[in-house]
């Protein structure tokens, strides 16, 4: 990612579409990053199989905040069963980085995970 | 000025002279990791091209030169931190690893109380947190607004206190503990004290008499010398009322299988073929910033940090949370508003400039006492200077603005 690239998406940033909570959630999902500390709550409305709404609220870096903005976008509307077919290549072409650097792969695939945890509501492990 | 001719010493460290992102390396992530001087690379490949052999077993020459190596280098370590012997010194891995042998070794019973702090790194949270369920009750000492410890707790210590552990420097905040004073209280309650030195021992003048501590750990990558190998000492006469940590081979005297007798300290503690690359490194490590003087490297530190910190609070898109105790590090956090602390990192990265940001392996600190997702983290060593201070400000300057 170039700084060009970087300061288009910090505009984004600032005001990224599907930050919100969604009331009465299908599904949700706190999903959290110890390295980063990025902390989001991701929620899915969903209707007969059918996303009718997502969207995220919480605190984290550009990569993360975006990918999961263009995620939401990208998801609403579909079957559920779309978030298994979603991969790091897929958020890379949503976000439109060619490619991401090796240390920030977590953040941008930390939305996607914290959906699919959300559906099949996998918890982490707790002490 | 003082006394530390840092250009010339910076010939020493080639990774110094890279280029990062098209832009000359200004390496401020010294808290993580510090780069190595040519002393320590070269002398690694001598080490295999000349001693190299399985040290404190085997009886021909080279083993004899591999034994020596490790030796020297142990005393070498306990002259840099003025211990009287070098049985007090035992290699581990790293701080990490020294910090767990003491939580595993030491023994504990059910009642007994350890106390660490807020400002710890998780490698003195966790080995504690990791006893409760055997009955060990551990206190989290607090700490203030302006991020010292809260004192009066070593003032008042419970009865039931075996063991007393605290950072000498925070790697968060770079607060400075006054940790000869809690020792002199922690002993007078007849309780024991680790010190965790992984950012003070490689930055100041640090004498385990002087402080008279039961235990110190700290890591050789942190200062100069090899990843993988770090040290813990033990005063003489603790170590033996100490269980083994691993357990195989050179750590006993007879193995029979029914009656096992165990080798005294500090062969008890190193089970296994040791690091000895990696001891004999860091002994290198040793001789080159004692030939340059901790002093020295102190007071160079504590101008580029007082400068930094003068430039920082001068920017109005910047916010400092370091520098608000009353003794401090070479370690200065903070954060530029707007910006979460990775794209900070990531900003920075492009002009070649390296900072850690997160949470530093200290997040109870950070969300509880900081109030922070993350931070930025810039922390300077012996190599660096006021000009790349002066880029690292210039790119601040103009951060997040570069759009609005």
């Amino acid at each position: 990612m170039d700084e060009m690239k970087f300061y288009e998406l910090s505009e984004i940033y600032k005001n990224p579409p599907h930050f919100k909570k969604i009331e009465n959630p299908t599904y949700s999902y706190e999903g959290f990053s110890p390295s980063c500390g990025d902390n989001f709550t991701v929620y899915l409305k969903v209707n007969d199989k059918k996303i009718e709404d997502a969207s995220f609220f919480g605190y984290g870096c550009v990569v993360s905040t975006i990918s999961l903005s263009k995620l939401c976008d990208y998801i609403i509307g579909k079957n559920i069963d779309i978030l298994n077919e979603i991969d790091l290549a897929k958020i890379e072409a949503l976000v439109g980085i060619d490619q991401i650097n090796p240390s920030r792969i977590k953040c941008a695939t930390l939305g996607i995970d914290s959906f699919k945890k959300a559906v099949t509501n996998k918890k982490e492990p707790k002490n | 000025m003082n006394g530390l001719d840092v250009g010339k010493l910076r010939e020493d460290f080639p990774i110094l002279k890279k280029k990062i992102n098209g832009k000359e390396l200004i390496y401020f992530d010294n808290a993580a990791t510090t780069q190595k001087p040519t002393q320590v690379i070269d002398g690694i490949k001598y080490f295999y091209e000349n001693l190299n052999a399985n040290p404190l077993r085997s009886i021909h020459t080279l083993a004899e030169k591999s034994t020596k190596a490790y030796i020297d280098a142990k005393e070498k370590i306990a002259k840099f931190i003025n211990a009287d012997s070098p049985d007090e010194i035992i290699f581990t891995k790293n701080t990490t690893e020294s910090i767990n042998l003491v939580s595993f070794s030491l023994r504990f019973k059910p009642g007994d109380r350890v106390a660490t702090t807020m400002m710890e790194h998780h490698s003195n949270i966790l080995p504690w947190l990791r006893l409760k369920p055997y009955g060990i009750n551990v206190d989290l000492v607090d700490t203030d607004e302006n991020l010292e410890l809260d004192y009066s707790y070593y003032e008042r210590l419970p009865d039931d206190i075996k063991l007393v552990t605290l950072t000498h420097e925070s790697n968060v905040s770079g607060t400075i503990n006054d940790v000869e004073k809690v020792v002199k209280l922690t002993h007078e309650k007849g309780a024991l004290v680790l010190i965790d030195g992984a950012q003070s021992v490689p930055h100041m003048k640090v004498d385990v008499k002087k402080i008279d501590c039961d235990f110190l750990a700290f890591s050789g990558h942190k200062m100069l010398g090899p990843m993988g190998i770090g040290v813990l000492y033990i005063k003489g006469g603790i170590a033996e009322k100490m269980n083994p940590f691993l357990t195989g081979g050179e750590m006993i005297k007879s193995v029979r299988l029914d009656n096992v007798i165990y080798a005294d300290p500090p062969a008890l503690f190193e089970a296994g073929t040791q690091n000895v690359e990696g001891a004999y490194g860091l002994g290198l490590a040793v001789d080159y910033l004692s030939k340059i003087g901790m002093d020295n490297i102190e007071a160079h530190e504590k101008e580029l940090t007082e400068y930094a910190l003068k430039k920082m609070s001068s920017l109005d898109n910047v916010e400092v949370y370091s520098g608000k105790s009353r003794n401090f590090g070479a370690i200065i956090s903070f954060e530029v508003k707007g910006l979460h602390p990775h794209d900070v990192a990531y900003l920075l990265d492009r002009e070649g400039i390296a900072v850690r940001s997160g949470f530093h392996c200290a997040q109870p600190f950070i969300e509880q006492k900081l109030k922070q997702h993350g931070t930025a983290r810039a922390s300077f060593y012996l190599y660096n200077t006021h000009e790349e201070i002066d880029r690292f400000i210039e790119a601040l300057k103009t951060m997040n603005k570069k759009r609005s």
